[in-house]
């Protein structure tokens, strides 16, 4: 007989890649201890992990800043991409007028107007970001617009055929319709709102209260405190990690009685 | 509107048009003109020209198919019916008037797309109720008429559930329900069957066949299948490729209802034979057109 724990999908899909991860570890531990490497060149994981429980309150401070910027710069970003797709599909003119500024702000690096934004906006949590959302906007933007457009055109000729007007047309076809590239936008744009506040912080170097994780790095980095360093690493990688879960999951939960993507076929 | 209000006596005066009045096999009432496409172009943008000087006329209570090669414009000019897209030259007429009347009580149109064109996002009942939706009739009639519309196509317990939960016959039959809905006098159909296996196509053209009798329908039907548009209309139209054209029109005078007696009849094999020579010299004006 089988073990039921390895025949449930759920089960395997969290625990294979956990087990790989602790293989990973240990191997890490056995080499730093073999070698005798010393904690300020590559600490070992249980070095990092004494870190996390003796620097907790610090790091969790540095989360919470970071995280505030993260998610007012996701909702921000989804908001206004959201209503400037809207805008774009209403007429060609506007889009082909725009887009090509979507992608001017898109392509610019951002650590090279950073500095120009931190100079111009006073608040240090709303420097950092719009800094996050002028990169995180673009994959909202351009997925949704995509999307409003990808309607079947039958679809759109029995519209015109009921005689629907553009709301009716708006929303019972196109808003529908564009959904699943909405979603997978959010995707890359949680992932590249974290990037943006990261990467603006350590622009700004903003330290004292307003210290995010990146300034936890700077620091630790100056202090050669490098297990501090991975700790705050290790959060990051964690928000990251959670905040695209969580978008998964919502997109599934929107889409999982129709679309393809959010389907379980079973062969 | 008071137009065609003013008009509408119309319908007690006898017939007397310059075409020749064929008798259809069976069916009672062919009347008046329900749909009339006088020496109409399509000339795409691009230069192509779908139709030239195509001329029909569809009369209320028939059911004609459009056969021909692809590229023959049989879907464009089934467009231009449904008052999709502009004729580059000529007219189209809907009961002696222009588009305008269209959608008025006695003169709805609905068309049935090649593949089901169902939202995904949305359950059954809640795909054929969109024409309902988009003229914003609510209420018990409008639930009823959901529910007359499911019945007949018999998807009566699947209002529930997804498109994609239902097979490709039943997504048809769900697009059938959803035309239904509006109580429609004029039914025009692109190939909706073209998709399915034979079997299912059988049953859903005796089921088609089975409705147009019911809702006294005129129903104006593609196809690229012979037998399926022998075994359906009272009239076939045989239509030529480049430029698209009508190049024959063959009546099928066999009497109403038909069933399996009529698919195995000689009867028919016979208008098969006299459909396919037709066709076949549609193709051959099209190939020699091409070279």
């Amino acid at each position: 007989m089988k073990s039921p724990l390895l025949e449930n999908e759920k089960f395997v899909q969290v625990a294979a890649p956990m087990f790989v991860g602790f293989l990973f570890l240990l191997l890490w531990e056995a080499i730093v201890r073999a070698n005798d490497i010393p904690p300020y060149i590559l600490p070992g994981p249980l070095e990092i992990g004494k870190a996390f429980v003796e620097d907790w309150g610090v790091l969790f401070h540095g989360l919470l800043m970071t995280l505030k910027v993260t998610l007012l710069a996701f909702g921000i970003s989804v908001l206004l991409g959201t209503a400037a797709s809207l805008l774009f599909v209403q007429s060609r003119w506007i889009e082909v007028s725009l887009f090509p500024y979507a992608v001017l702000m898109q392509v610019t690096p951002i650590v090279a107007i950073a500095p120009l934004i931190i100079i111009w906006v006073d608040d240090t949590t709303w420097a950092l970001t719009v800094c996050a959302v002028i990169i995180a906007i673009f994959p909202i933007i351009s997925n949704t617009t995509l999307g409003l457009r990808s309607v079947d055109p039958n679809l759109l000729n029995m519209f015109r055929m009921y005689r629907a007007g553009r709301l009716q047309q708006l929303v019972r076809l196109r808003i529908p319709s564009a959904l699943p590239y909405f979603f997978g936008g959010m995707r890359i744009s949680t992932g590249l709102a974290l990037i943006g506040a990261v990467v603006a912080e350590f622009v700004a170097g903003t330290g004292g209260t307003q210290a995010g994780l990146a300034y936890l790095i700077l620091q630790a980095g100056y202090n050669l405190d490098i297990p501090r360093m991975f700790a705050a690493l290790g959060l990051i990688t964690l928000t990251g990690i959670s905040l695209f879960a969580l978008m998964v999951w919502l997109s599934d939960l929107v889409l999982r009685n129709w679309h393809e993507s959010a389907l379980k076929v079973e062969q | 509107m008071t137009n065609a209000k003013a008009t509408r006596p119309e319908v007690v005066v006898p017939m007397t048009t310059e075409e020749e009045t064929r008798p259809a096999g069976g069916t009672p009432a062919v009347g008046r003109p329900v749909v009339s496409v006088r020496d109409v172009d399509k000339v795409y943008g691009n230069g192509t020209v779908a139709l030239k000087d195509v001329d029909l006329t569809v009369k209320e209570g028939e059911f004609i198919s459009l056969l021909g090669p692809s590229g023959c414009g049989k879907s464009t000019l089934l467009r231009l019916m449904a008052g999709l897209g502009e004729v580059s030259a000529g007219k189209v007429n809907w009961w002696e008037q222009d588009y305008s009347v269209v959608g008025e009580k006695g003169r709805k149109l609905a068309f049935v797309f090649q593949n089901a064109t169902l939202m995904p996002w949305a359950r059954v009942r809640k795909n054929v109720r969109l024409p309902l939706d988009l003229n914003r009739d609510k209420g018990d009639e409008a639930e009823q008429r959901i529910d007359q519309a499911l019945e007949m196509v018999g998807l009566s317990k699947f209002g529930d559930a997804y498109p994609r939960e239902l097979s490709g016959g039943m997504q048809m039959r769900v697009s059938i329900a959803r035309a239904m809905v509006t109580g429609p006098n004029l039914l025009l159909m692109d190939e909706p069957f073209g998709a399915l296996d034979e079997m299912t196509r059988n049953k859903l053209n005796d089921d088609l066949l089975r409705l147009w009798k019911d809702n006294g329908w005129t129903v104006v039907f593609v196809t690229h299948s012979v037998y399926e548009a022998v075994y359906l209309s009272n009239r076939v139209v045989v239509m030529a490729a480049r430029p698209g054209r009508v190049i024959d029109e063959v009546p099928i005078e066999a009497p109403y209802p038909r069933g399996q007696e009529f698919r195995v009849s000689t009867e028919f094999a016979g208008y098969c034979r006299r459909v396919s020579e037709a066709l076949e010299v549609a193709s051959q004006q099209g190939e020699e057109a091409a070279s």
